[in-house]
C-alpha cells in the first residue's frame, strides 16, 4: 500500500505566541517499493514530515494512510506500537540513542521492544550487525566505545533489527566519510532490491539522490514544490537552481557542455553516456 | 515541556524589567527575610499586596503566575497529609472514622502554604523580569565582596550562566531521545515495572552521554579560545544603579523593617 498525506498540515506550540505552521496543507503519495529523496532546505519541513510516519508527530489538520493505518487530525491514534514496527525511523544522528551495555543487547532492544523473544531477538541483531558490516568482535563490546562512523551503524542495524517494511532515513549519512556514506546508501538499496522495502531518504547529497534514488520530493517553506521521477529531475537544471539545490557533478558539467555549444540530450546522466555523447561531437 | 512558567524569562517593556538585576536580587532577598519574619497572617496580607503590585508594575499576567506555582500543588498536597499526620494539637476539626484531623495541623499547613507561594512569586518576579544573564553578571558583582574569603565568584557565575545557557539545549535533547526511543518500541507510558524502568534508563543513558560530550566539548573550546577562569576582564555590559533602583530598595528595606518593628511591639 502506498503512503498517502491528504492534506495535512502541522503546527508546532499551537495556541500559543510561538506557534509555527512547518506543514501547510501537503498532498503526497509515496509508491511502494520504492527509494524515495526528500530534499530541501534546512528548517524545510523534511524533519517534520518524515516524523509523522510512525505518527511521532500527529497532524493538526488532513490524514496520513501508512501501511494499514490512517492517521487523522484530532483523533487519538490506536495501536501505535505495531505501526512503528512496521515503519523504522532513522534520526538524525541516531548514535546518541544507544544505551545497552553491549551492541548486540542494543541492537536486540528493538526486536524485544516489539515482543520477539530474547533467542530469536539475538539472532537477528545479529544478522542485522553483519548487514551493517559490524563483526563478531564487536558485539560484547560497549556501543559507547565505538567510533563516530561505527555507532551510527550500530544504531542503524538497531532499526533494521525491527524488520521494518518502510525505512525512513533522516539524513542517514551526514557526518560519515565519502566511502562509509556510500556504503550505508548501498546498504539501503540493497534493502529495496531485496526485500522489496520502501525506503524514504532526507539528504542534501544529490549524488546519493543520482545514485540510488528513484523518486525525488522537493519540500519548500512546509510544501511540496515537485515530485518526480529522478531522471525527470536530473533532466533539467533549471529545476534544481530554482530549489536552491547544487546540482551532481555530472549534472553541472553536461549543462556547462551545453552552455559551451555543445549538443547533449538531457537524458544523459551517467559518466559512460556522457562521454560517448561528448566522443559524437568531437570526433565528428 | 517547554511550556515550564517556572524560573524563565518574560521579555517585556516594564520598569521591573529595566531595573538593575543587582537592585532586584538584594530586593528579593529582604522580603524572603520578611516573609520568615513570624507576622501573621495580617502581615502575609501586607506582603501578598506588595507582591501583587510588584506583578502589576512588571506588566506580568496572573496567569503566568499562576502556572509558575503549579508544580508546586503536589508538594502542598505532601505537605498537608504530613501535618495532618503529625500535628495532634488543638481542636478537632472532623473525625473519620476515629481518625482526627486537628485544627493545627490544618492552621501550620495553612501558613506555609502562604509562605511558598508568597516566596514563589517573589522569586518568579525576579526571574520572569531578569535576563539569565544579567542575572549571572549580578550575582558575580554581589559575591564580590566575599573573594576575600576565597569565594570564586566569577567561577560561580560562570558556572550558572553555563548552566542556564543548556537548560533549553538539554529538553530539546531529551525531546529527540525520547522520540528516538519511540520509534524503537519503548513506551513510556505503559507497560510494566521493569519496562518503564528499561524505558527511563533508555532515556537517561544516552542524555548523559551526550551531556558529557558537550561538556567536554564546551571546556575544549573556551580553553582554545585562551578562557582563563582566574584571568583579570572588563565588561561589555556595565551595570549601574540609577534613582529608581535606589527607591525601590529604599522601600523594600522601608517595608520590611517596618513589618519587623510592628511585629516586634506587637501590632500586627
Amino acid at each position: 500500500m502506498p503512503i498517502t498525506f491528504k492534506k495535512v498540515s502541522h503546527e508546532y506550540s499551537a495556541n500559543t505566541p510561538f506557534a509555527y505552521k512547518a506543514l501547510k496543507e501537503i498532498d503526497l503519495t509515496l509508491a511502494e517499493g520504492k527509494i524515495t529523496a526528500i530534499v530541501g532546505a534546512t528548517g524545510s519541513g523534511k524533519t517534520t514530515i518524515v516524523q509523522h510516519l510512525n505518527a511521532l508527530l500527529l497532524p493538526s489538520a488532513g490524514e496520513i494512510e501508512v501501511v494499514d493505518k490512517v492517521i487523522k487530525a484530532k483523533e487519538k491514534p490506536k495501536n501505535l506500537k505495531s505501526l512503528r514496527k512496521q515503519v523504522g525511523l532513522v534520526f538524525q544522528f541516531p548514535e546518541y540513542q544507544l544505551f545497552e551495555e553491549t551492541i548486540l543487547k542494543d541492537v536486540a532492544f528493538g526486536p524485544k521492544n516489539f515482543g520477539v523473544p530474547e533467542d530469536d531477538a539475538i539472532r537477528i541483531a545479529k544478522e542485522s550487525l553483519s548487514m551493517v558490516g559490524i563483526d563478531e568482535s564487536f558485539y560484547e563490546r560497549s556501543p559507547l566505545d565505538l567510533s563516530g562512523g561505527q555507532k551510527r551503524r550500530v544504531a542503524i542495524a538497531g532499526i533494521l533489527a525491527m524488520d521494518p517494511q518502510v525505512l525512513v532515513l533522516d539524513e542517514p549519512t551526514a557526518g560519515l566519510d565519502p566511502q562509509g556514506a556510500k556504503q550505508m546508501m548501498s546498504l539501503f538499496q540493497m534493502l529495496n532490491q531485496k526485500y522489496q522495502k520502501t525506503v524514504l531518504v532526507v539528504t542534501h547529497d544529490m549524488e546519493h539522490v543520482l545514485d540510488y534514488c528513484d523518486e525525488v520530493v522537493v519540500v519548500e517553506n512546509g510544501t511540496i514544490v515537485m515530485h518526480t521521477s529522478k531522471q525527470e529531475f536530473f533532466q533539467d537544471s533549471s529545476l534544481m537552481v530554482r530549489a536552491n539545490i547544487n546540482p551532481p557533478a555530472i549534472v553541472r558539467m553536461r549543462t556547462t557542455l551545453q552552455e559551451h555549444g555543445f549538443d547533449i540530450s538531457n537524458d544523459v546522466l551517467d559518466l559512460d553516456s556522457l562521454a560517448k555523447a561528448i566522443a559524437k561531437e568531437v570526433l565528428l | 515541556m517547554k511550556n515550564i512558567a517556572l524560573g524563565r524569562y518574560i521579555p517585556l517593556d516594564s520598569v521591573v524589567h529595566k531595573m538593575d538585576p543587582r537592585a532586584k536580587i538584594v530586593a528579593m532577598i529582604i522580603l524572603l527575610i520578611a516573609i520568615f519574619m513570624d507576622t501573621g497572617f495580617i502581615g502575609y496580607g501586607l506582603i501578598g499586596l506588595f507582591v501583587i503590585i510588584a506583578v502589576l508594575c512588571a506588566k506580568l499576567k496572573f496567569d503566568f503566575i499562576w502556572r509558575a506555582m503549579k508544580p508546586m500543588l503536589f508538594m502542598l498536597a505532601f505537605l498537608l497529609m504530613i501535618n495532618i499526620l503529625v500535628i495532634k494539637t488543638g481542636y478537632v476539626v472532623v473525625s473519620i472514622f476515629g481518625f482526627k484531623i486537628y485544627s493545627d495541623a490544618l492552621f501550620q499547613t495553612l501558613y506555609i502554604t502562604i509562605r511558598l507561594v508568597l516566596m514563589i512569586n517573589i522569586t518568579t518576579l525576579l526571574t520572569a523580569t531578569t535576563k539569565p544573564m544579567d542575572m549571572t553578571i549580578a550575582i558575580e558583582d554581589l559575591l564580590t565582596p566575599f573573594k576575600v574569603f576565597h569565594v570564586p565568584a566569577h567561577d560561580i557565575a560562570m558556572m550558572i550562566s553555563i548552566a542556564l545557557r543548556f537548560i533549553p539545549t538539554l529538553l530539546e535533547e531529551s525531546e529527540r531521545i525520547m522520540k528516538a526511543q519511540t520509534s524503537r518500541g519503548v513506551d513510556l507510558e505503559e507497560g510494566s515495572f521493569k519496562e518503564k524502568i528499561m524505558a527511563i534508563l533508555s532515556l537517561i543513558v544516552p542524555l548523559f552521554v551526550s551531556s558529557f560530550q558537550r561538556a567536554d566539548d564546551l571546556a575544549n573550546a573556551m580553553e582554545a579560545r585562551g578562557y582563563n577562569p582566574g584571568g583579570k576582564r572588563v565588561r561589555y555590559k556595565q551595570l549601574k544603579l540609577a534613582f529608581r533602583d535606589y527607591l525601590m530598595l529604599f522601600v523594600v528595606i522601608g517595608f520590611t523593617v517596618s513589618l519587623g518593628v510592628m511585629s516586634y511591639i506587637g501590632v500586627l
